[in-house]
């Protein structure tokens, strides 16, 4: 065990891993995490708080998973690289760390013209993949990115994310390669609607090993309505949101959508549990937490596994 | 005062260099002649370095050239793809990005490796790059869309400031240097300075914050494609000057008063000058001969009013601007033609050499300025396949063309019938810068849709008209260097001479007028008007132009034929010839910049010469007195055309040395 | 390349109300794109006095500038504002040579891809200092890539376009495709290190960029 993450315990045990997702509120108040810290309690191995999700200003990530642990879960800081230098980065790291915060997801970052502020500056001063690695040899090799040594390392699981319907399609999967050579420990890739492609994508992962080397984390999440499928294929870089799903929405009476949308994510959970490779799922039901105990009951995925501390 | 050299890369450290070539078995290199610095000398520092580095590995080179402006794309593919890279199984590149990504993209297959660096010429700024314009100046631009400079009293905070601050320096300067890089002063602190001597306030107005948005990805690749396109069009190089034109491109051909006096030259046409064949006191009438042709390449000079010969002497030759013999005639007023001035009947069916002979008794020659004689030109030795008819009239104010085609297009079309049955040719394009549309209207309009003569309309572009760039962009055949359009069986014909052919054979006109524009600023009377030869310019003058009296000369700039190719006169005494096609009168600019520039190699007039020749060296190898060693630069393909001393941003008399290499290239070939 | 374009009238108008004005206009990149409508018409609805104009190629060049501001001295110190059209090297140096002149500009300036000579190109150089080229088959990323991503491409990548902008290709697919057209696609494989933003403090760049 490199860290003290119940997500990595779970994993050790092979496991299979349930991982939620809260989206932080546009405001200052905290009681908007506790209220959804709740609801995931009991439901989910650990949980993302997004870093600035689309370019939108919300609560800091790692304020969020504060306030989050404090309620009794295993948080996930996002950091974006959109946002931050290398030097506020590992600033953050040894911070989100010595909070007693055992997770982090290294994100490159959507493109600042997304969001509610598309006139700031972008830094990307690092990559995803840099970043990783940064952490990485932060933790264990108790060194800074510029080679200078630290005396207490951040003992983070460091996790990264995997789009298998972003192009170029063949190379994504070099990609992930390159991030699990960095020091990925787990992968939780993008909303998966297309299960053929997915699984497409699975296969060549396979193919290279590296299912074997990094916990991957499939990601579903429920749909609840036509509108948002919609947004979500048209207006969200990298989904790939086929017809049929619309279709299967747009196929019931509009007091059902919400109800189709989470049998559609169970559906979906069930398929890839099947994928050889796949070691959990990364359940997205932003704003809509409230949905995330009924499907992880549905997909058979309940009692979340408990260990002795 | 002192200008940076603003190489924009330098070779990559010596390790990664060697490292690259560990990589290799067979390189062969290509390094960029570099720009934006003063250019005194043709020389390879980067490679002699990249040698040195190399120890025993420089065997793995195979070949190097050195391309000028690497990443002028048009021009340096001509040059890689006629290099042999048959050898070699990479190509090394010694250049900044720009050149690399060209030949990377150009030679696809080819592994291409880069073996340089750029260079950061950004100013005080690690973040931003500041450009530096067509100069070699220290002010730099961050191209920001959101200039700030209004504020700050014109000193940019974004390429001085190693921040970027837009309200007011940080606290880390010392003695007004800059905390980050101490070679540089605050910006902040000369801001106000400046600010203060100014006497405004340094208040901002509101606390700045940028819009890193700006400028957008669209706006960007729009003006990009716009100026793409602009420059592609029709052929490579050229230039778009204002068009000036529509000053007289309505006004119908008026007759210019007939001249007291006419001055009319013995040589108005390339060849030897006609030799007089009238004496002092002969009275003579209008269209009789006064010049006889002297040989073959010759031609006859006729009376344009009727009169009596007051004297044969020497004048200012407009075209030479130096003396030469012309005939001068005093008007008696009557206008009493030539009884052998006589339409030729049935001249349809004359045979070719009747025509030739009538063509060169009647002294015409080429008016769209060379004034070559037209029954040599209509005798070529090569075997012709096409006519090309030009009426591009691409220098600005020009219209007399332009009006020919639109008041007698028939005429147009007979004169061209008559060059067909000369040359033997069926094919024939007739071709008009789309900024006539009146004229292709009226052409297409009277064209003989059964004919195989074809309007052609080109996309106006200085100096589309020339006629090697003509046969290129309408036959796509190249002329070949030092060659002639009949070398590759084309004929290509003025259009006004086109309409002199079919007066001199139908009308038995010999050419004594022709249509000139008068135009230009401070006109009272701009237009195209026929003609007399002879007419002296202060006629023109006197009769055009607003203002009278003497010192005209010294406030105006006179010029025979268009604003850019066209030649000052220096003495009003000159008098219209025949290959006078404008008249066109320019204030002198308030300021004429001083000579003796420096070269900054800013690659302009390579880009904008239509016969892709590199005109800087010209002007390196003129001021250093080495006339000869710019001569493996092509200089004789040169059209004079000016393009690129137009453009020249060190405003180097590049015609000058022009003439002198050809001079010089000229008497060595006799030698 | 630099090209201008006109400032919106509510930022110039009010700073040049009822003053007497003299004007430089840049002539020199013309031939690139300079909105020489526009500025004639700006020019024409000015309500206020004009001193004179100095129209002049080049303003840019420190030394022809000097030249046109010796000629046109009088009415100069006529004017008490000097608007200029050109790009911002053409203001900057016509303030430093009138320091004590209050000299406003009329035009906003960005740059267009490629040579700084007189066609823009499709390519660029963002004057890095640690050429990426050998890397990515000889396309640029920091040039070409919105978050100049060295280990691209992010998950953004749709159909070979650039989730800024749909118009614009995804540079990082276009590397793929060429590594791929050249069998060196394992190029990618390699983690490359974090940039150096410092290269224009440093006299030579470190040289294992790549492990």
């Amino acid at each position: 065990m490199k860290t003290k993450s119940n997500l990595e315990r779970v994993l050790e045990a092979e496991q299979f891993a349930v991982t939620g997702e809260l989206g932080p509120p546009q405001s200052a108040d905290p009681e908007v995490i506790r209220r959804k810290a709740k609801i995931l309690k009991g439901n989910v191995d650990a949980f993302n708080v997004t870093d600035g999700q689309t370019a939108v200003v919300r609560m800091a990530s790692w304020a969020a998973c504060l306030i989050g642990k404090e309620e009794g879960l295993d948080p996930i800081v996002q950091m974006t690289c959109r946002d931050r230098n290398r030097i506020a980065l590992q600033m953050d790291v040894l911070g989100i760390a010595a909070l007693g915060i055992n997770n982090m997801l290294c994100l490159t970052g959507d493109h600042q013209k997304f969001g509610n502020h598309p006139m700031a500056k972008g830094v990307y001063d690092v990559d995803s993949i840099q970043l990783v690695k940064m952490v990485k040899d932060m933790r264990d090799e108790k060194k800074f990115q510029c080679g200078d040594e630290m005396a207490v390392e951040p003992r983070l699981f460091i996790g990264a994310a995997a789009n298998p319907f972003a192009d170029p399609f063949e190379f994504r999967v070099v990609r992930l390669a390159k991030k699990v050579a960095a020091g990925a420990d787990f992968i939780q890739t993008q909303i998966i609607y297309n299960v053929d492609k997915f699984a497409e994508w699975m296969k060549m992962v396979r193919d290279r090993g590296l299912h074997e080397r990094v916990k991957i984390l499939a990601g579903v999440a429920p749909i609840k309505s036509v509108g948002v499928a919609q947004y979500m294929k048209t207006r969200v870089p990298g989904m790939d949101v086929p017809d049929s799903i619309i279709a299967r929405l747009q196929g019931v009476p509009k007091e059902q959508v919400s109800k189709e949308g989470i049998q559609l994510c169970i559906d979906i959970i069930n398929q890839v549990r099947e994928i050889e490779g796949v070691a959990g799922i990364h359940l997205m039901a932003i704003e809509w937490e409230e949905a995330v105990p009924e499907i992880v009951e549905s997909a058979g995925l309940l009692p979340r596994p408990k260990f002795t501390p | 005062m002192s200008l940076i050299d603003y190489t924009k890369f330098r070779l990559k450290p010596a390790e990664e260099v060697r490292g690259t070539f560990k990589q290799i078995n067979r390189i062969f290199i290509l390094s960029c002649a570099k720009c934006y610095k003063i250019f005194e000398e043709e020389n390879e520092e980067e490679y002699t370095h990249l040698l040195d580095i190399l120890g025993e590995d420089h065997k793995k080179i195979v070949g190097h050239a050195m391309i000028d402006f690497l990443c002028n794309n048009f021009l340096s593919e001509k040059r890689i793809l006629n290099l042999d890279l048959s050898n070699c199984d990479s190509v090394g590149v010694i250049s900044c990005g720009l050149g690399v990504q060209f030949v990377a993209k150009l030679l696809e297959g080819k592994p291409v490796y880069t073996l340089a660096d750029s260079v950061q010429q950004s100013g005080n700024s690690t973040t931003e790059i500041g450009y530096h314009g067509i100069s070699l100046e220290e002010e730099k631009c961050a191209g920001c869309s959101q200039c700030y400079l209004n504020l700050t009293g014109g000193i940019c905070p974004i390429t001085n400031c190693a921040k970027g601050l837009l309200n007011g320096p940080c606290g880390g300067a010392t003695d007004g240097k800059c905390e980050v890089n101490s070679s540089f002063d605050c910006a902040w602190v000369k801001i106000h300075e400046r600010l203060k001597k100014r006497g405004e306030k340094f208040t901002l107005e509101s606390v700045q914050i940028r819009d890193y948005s700006r400028p957008s990805l669209k706006l960007k690749s729009d003006l990009s494609l716009q100026n793409q396109t602009l420059r592609g069009e029709g052929f490579y190089g050229g230039l778009h000057p204002l068009e000036k034109k529509g000053k007289t491109a309505d006004k119908k051909i008026e007759s210019f008063p007939e001249p007291k006096i006419a001055v009319i030259f013995l040589s108005q046409h390339a060849g030897r000058r006609a030799e007089p064949s009238v004496r002092l006191g002969d009275k003579v009438k209008v269209g009789q001969k006064i010049g006889e042709a002297d040989g073959f390449i010759s031609s006859p000079i006729h009376s344009s009013i009727s009169g009596k010969v007051i004297s044969i002497e020497e004048r200012i030759h407009p075209a030479f601007q130096r003396k030469d013999l012309a005939i001068i005639i005093e008007n008696d007023g009557g206008n009493k033609f030539d009884p052998l001035i006589q339409p030729y009947k049935d001249f349809e069916n004359l045979p070719k050499e009747t025509l030739l002979e009538i063509i060169r008794e009647r002294g015409i020659v080429g008016l769209g300025g060379a004034m070559f004689p037209t029954h040599v030109k209509l005798s070529p030795p090569k075997k012709i396949d096409t006519l090309i008819v030009n009426g591009c009239e691409c220098e600005p104010y020009l219209n007399g063309d332009n009006r020919i085609m639109i008041q007698h297009p028939k005429e147009i079309f007979v004169g061209i019938r008559i060059i067909q049955g000369i040359l033997g040719v069926e094919r024939v394009f007739v071709a008009v810068e789309d900024n006539k549309l009146e004229a292709i209207t009226t052409l297409n309009k009277f064209l003989d849709k059964s004919s195989s003569v074809e309007i052609v309309s080109l996309k106006t572009k200085y100096p589309q008209g020339a006629e090697k760039v003509l046969i290129k962009r309408i036959l796509d055949r190249e002329v070949p260097s030092k060659g002639l359009p009949l070398d590759v069986g084309v004929v290509v014909s003025n259009v006004g001479t086109v309409f002199a052919i079919y007066q001199a054979v139908v009308e038995g006109i010999p050419l004594f007028q022709r249509v000139i524009t008068v135009s230009g600023e401070n006109l009272a009377r701009p237009g195209n008007y026929w003609v007399k030869i002879g007419t002296p310019f202060k006629d023109i003058i006197e009769y055009c132009f607003d203002k009278k009296g003497g010192g005209f000369l010294e406030e105006y700039e006179l010029k025979m034929g268009g604003p850019i190719m066209g030649i000052s006169q220096t003495s009003l005494d000159s008098s219209v010839i025949k290959g006078t096609t404008g008249f066109i009168v320019l204030r002198k600019p308030p300021v004429k910049v001083s000579e003796e520039r420096d070269c900054i190699k800013c690659g302009r007039c390579v880009e904008v010469c239509p016969m892709q020749l590199y005109p800087l060296y010209y002007s390196l190898y003129g001021r250093k007195g080495e006339p000869g060693k710019a001569i493996k630069y092509n200089v004789e393909d040169c059209m004079e055309c000016r393009c690129c001393e137009s453009v020249c941003s060190s405003k180097i008399s590049l015609l000058s040395f022009i003439k002198q290499e050809k001079e010089y290239a000229c008497s060595s070939n006799k030698a | 390349m630099l090209v201008v374009q006109i400032k919106p009238e509510e930022e110039i108008l009010p700073k040049i109300s009822s003053k007497r004005l003299f004007i430089f206009e840049c002539l020199g990149c013309q031939e690139v794109y300079f909105p020489t409508e526009d500025v004639e018409k700006f020019i024409d609805n000015l309500k206020e006095e004009i001193v004179g104009k100095a129209s002049l190629d080049y303003l840019c060049n420190r030394e022809f500038v000097k030249e046109y501001i010796e000629r046109y001295s009088k009415q100069i110190k006529k004017a008490q504002i000097l608007l200029v059209f050109s790009c911002g090297v053409g203001v900057q140096i016509v303030s430093s040579l009138l320091e004590d002149k209050i000299v406003y500009t009329c035009c906003d300036t960005l740059y267009l891809n490629g040579f700084q000579g007189l066609t823009v190109q499709e390519f660029n150089c963002d004057q890095c200092g640690e050429c990426y080229l050998n890397y990515t088959g000889g396309i640029c990323p920091i040039a070409q890539c919105p978050k100049h991503l060295l280990n691209g491409p992010c998950g953004g990548s749709q159909n070979g376009k650039c989730e800024v902008d749909p118009d614009i290709p995804c540079v990082w697919q276009q590397i793929v495709d060429r590594l791929a057209k050249l069998g060196r696609l394992d190029k990618l494989e390699e983690l490359v290190t974090p940039r150096n933003w410092s290269v224009s403090l440093i006299s030579e760049p470190p040289v294992k960029r790549f492990p």
